[in-house]
């Protein structure tokens, strides 16, 4: 059983992971991640000292647990980029702090680092609003470029196909060609997914009330910083993680989020972040191919009608969006043991599948509090 | 002129705005400034807004407009509350009464449902939808402070069907401190008139030292008018104003409550995650009839309904539910009657 340990400030809750259920259990690392929570309560998603809470809880969790591989996600330059009015400068700043920060922890831990930049923000130039179509249009107010589309008459596709700011409308049986989809995912699939134009968010119901400043841009390429390691797409950054640490050494994998080419400051190979006419956008399908190896777009696909799911499904209530544990994530094959902490969402226990997670319980930048996930202890 | 929709009851000139700058005078009326632009229109589960009672698991359609009357100093929603109405027109969803009730049959949604802000600034505009939304028999329900005047309070009756109104405090202190309004009185009063042929839950912001000494008066309140009404206790999510202010205390708050869960039936203690008091209990014979997960502010979910009919799996209870059988007010008297200080007048 995979146990979630909830910490609201002042007060935690130990539930199964699966059923949401409340469960009375102890032993030596569920008292050991009690004391992170406590010791390290979330600051919040928009400043600084987010990352350093992330470099914080993961180097407690180091002293209590002693893991060989570390997954670490520092979100707080991406929160802040996308809704924060800011000059040049003070975004220059804002991520040689991030570097700083990878760099303490890098210093603190003596683990070595591969970091990866989950790609470039663009200022958002406007909203391609799709709410007035006969059919109807579904993304998250997290993606920007895709947007899933249903039921669209033929005037919404005269319409769409011509509008200046979407690239393309690609239809559900070419999107599960290119990722070679099995029957069970062609069914999450939407009829079409549409593109955007760099710059440019689809509006759809469902949107977000807090307008961004910053949207994630064309992000073909990614920056990965692994000395001694070539990886052309992100799909390999996982076989550069065993080798690391099939050499003996304790391995940190860093995901910078919205740090893309135009930032990344340590020398960095670029790596390719998706297939043909399709890019990864900062989320969990990302993620799950950096972590996987394969690509993982088709496990819950922009634009799928999640609300759908939402109701109808009772497993794991607290992994937003995941039904089930994700297979053949990296550090849920490792045989060592493995941390992961990050301040991007809460799906850090199911898209690393570490050992132990410890992530912040924030939604829609409301701070909740933290999440611990235990999927398993007791390795050596 | 005065503006008669809610209690602040502004003196708003020709062309000039009112407290909640939602409103104007032209023509000699008051008049909307924004009608039928929509700061939020997204499908959601109905325990989310939160409404425990109301057609349990159901998809709604959830609407907001911008501006407030109030000013809390912990609001959750400021930069759609708080912001001028105006500055916020480029983002919001112009969408016609018919538009918003297609939607909500298009994303199958049960209801649906105005929070984010306080529905008394968008009153004409909600009486277009509403007479849609009764047309393609869909339900309306909404968040409210309860500050609207008495008119104001027939015109909201007339709108929604079921209403979850804010009881933040009671003394005028704490009013004016930390809401920025004289008195509760006229929320009390609207909570005991939509009480008589509405299906109310009430809702209270418990901030520690602030409003925390009121539980048992705000509980005597509400158990007066009726002890089935029930009653969310929300641990303050410190935001806003007070984004510096201390977590309140969870078992403080929950000892608290002990008294009050004695007076009412249904009494809830959320907002935030993981809470182990989201669950409706029989009040007859304490069993769980509907079991519910927390995911803190605005993210509550259905687990599972285990009573049948809307009757306690244990002992046949009746548990009060606004269900696929709509309760009229002559059966709600019938039902409630009895049990309860439910009263009509």
């Amino acid at each position: 059983m995979s146990i979630a340990i909830i910490d609201a400030r002042g007060w935690q809750n130990t539930l199964d992971l699966k059923t949401g259920e409340k469960v009375e259990t102890s032993g030596p690392a569920i008292d050991m991640v009690k004391g992170v929570l406590r010791r390290h309560p979330y600051p919040g998603d928009m400043g600084m000292e987010s990352n350093r809470w992330v470099s914080d809880t993961a180097l407690d969790l180091i002293d209590g647990y002693s893991p060989r591989f570390v997954f670490l996600t520092y979100a707080a330059q991406y929160f802040s980029g996308r809704y924060a009015q800011m000059t040049k400068e003070q975004r220059a700043r804002m991520i040689s702090d991030t570097f700083l920060e990878a760099e303490r922890f890098i210093d603190i831990s003596g683990f070595a680092a591969i970091i990866v930049g989950t790609g470039d923000m663009t200022p958002l130039l406007g909203f391609i609003d799709v709410t007035r179509i006969d059919g109807f249009a579904v993304c998250t107010h997290w993606t920007a470029r895709y947007a899933g589309l249903y039921d669209p008459s033929p005037d919404d596709i005269k319409a769409l196909e011509g509008h200046p700011q979407i690239e393309r409308i690609v239809q559900r049986k070419e999107v599960v060609r290119l990722f070679n989809g099995t029957p069970e995912q062609v069914s999450r699939v939407p009829e079409y997914l549409m593109l955007a134009r760099k710059g440019y968010a689809f509006k759809t119901i469902s949107g977000a009330m807090k307008k961004p400043v910053m949207i994630p841009s064309l992000n073909f390429n990614v920056p990965l910083y692994a000395p001694g390691h070539i990886a052309e797409e992100i799909t390999g950054i996982r076989s550069a993680l065993a080798k690391d640490l099939s050499s003996g050494k304790n391995v940190v994998l860093i995901v910078m989020e919205g740090v893309g080419l135009d930032d990344f400051l340590w020398p960095y190979l670029l790596c390719r972040n998706g297939m043909e006419w399709y890019y990864y956008e900062p989320g969990e399908a990302q993620y799950l191919t950096i972590t996987s190896g394969d690509h993982r777009f088709l496990d819950y696909p922009t634009g799928y009608k999640y609300f759908n799911e939402a109701e109808a499904t009772k497993s794991y209530p607290f992994s937003g969006y995941f039904k089930s544990i994700p297979e053949k994530t990296f550090a849920a094959t490792f045989p060592g043991k493995s941390i992961a902490a990050g301040n991007k969402s809460m799906f850090m226990h199911m898209v690393t599948g570490a050992d132990i997670s410890v992530e912040c319980f924030a939604r829609n930048l409301s701070n909740q509090g933290t999440m611990a996930v235990i999927h398993r202890e007791g390795k050596r | 002129m005065h503006c008669g929709y809610c209690e602040r009851r502004c003196e708003i000139k020709s062309g000039r705005t009112g407290f909640c700058r939602m409103y104007t005078v032209a023509g000699g009326a008051i008049k909307e400034r924004f009608p039928h632009c929509w700061s939020s229109c997204g499908t959601s589960v109905i325990e989310s807004i939160p409404f425990y009672h109301v057609y349990p698991g159901s998809r709604c359609l959830v609407i907001g407009t911008a501006g407030c009357n109030f000013r809390c100093r912990y609001c959750s929603n400021a930069y759609i509350a708080k912001e001028d109405p105006e500055t916020q027109q480029d983002r919001m969803y112009p969408l016609a009464p018919r538009e918003l009730v297609d939607m909500a049959k298009k994303f199958n949604c049960r209801s649906i449902i105005f929070s984010v802000n306080e529905p008394t600034v968008s009153i004409p505009s909600l009486l277009d939808v509403a007479q849609e939304a009764k047309a393609a028999a869909i339900p309306m329900g909404c968040l409210t402070n309860g500050y609207a005047t008495v008119e104001s309070t027939e015109l909201l009756a007339s709108i929604f069907s079921f209403v979850n109104i804010s009881l933040k405090g009671l003394s005028p202190v704490f009013n004016k401190k930390y809401i920025g309004i004289p008195s509760s009185g006229p929320v009390l009063r609207n909570i005991e008139r939509l009480a008589q042929d509405r299906h109310v839950e009430v809702t209270t912001p418990v901030i520690q030292g602030a409003n925390d000494n009121e539980i048992d008066t705000i509980a005597d309140f509400l158990a007066g008018i009726d002890a089935e009404i029930p009653w969310h206790v929300f641990r303050l999510l410190p935001e806003d104003e007070m984004k510096d202010a201390e977590y309140p205390n969870i078992q403080a708050i929950d000892a608290a409550l002990r008294s009050a869960r004695e007076k009412l039936h249904y009494v809830y203690f959320h907002n935030f995650v993981g809470s182990d008091w989201v669950n409706t209990l029989c009040p007859a014979c304490g069993s769980v009839v509907i079991e519910r997960f927390s995911l803190g502010c605005g993210g509550d979910k259905l687990n599972r309904v285990l009573c049948k009919d809307d009757r306690c799996p244990g002992c046949g209870r009746k548990i009060r539910m606004v269900g696929e059988k709509s309760v009229s007010r002559e059966e709600k008297k019938e039902v409630y009657g009895k049990s309860s200080k439910f009263k009509t007048k």
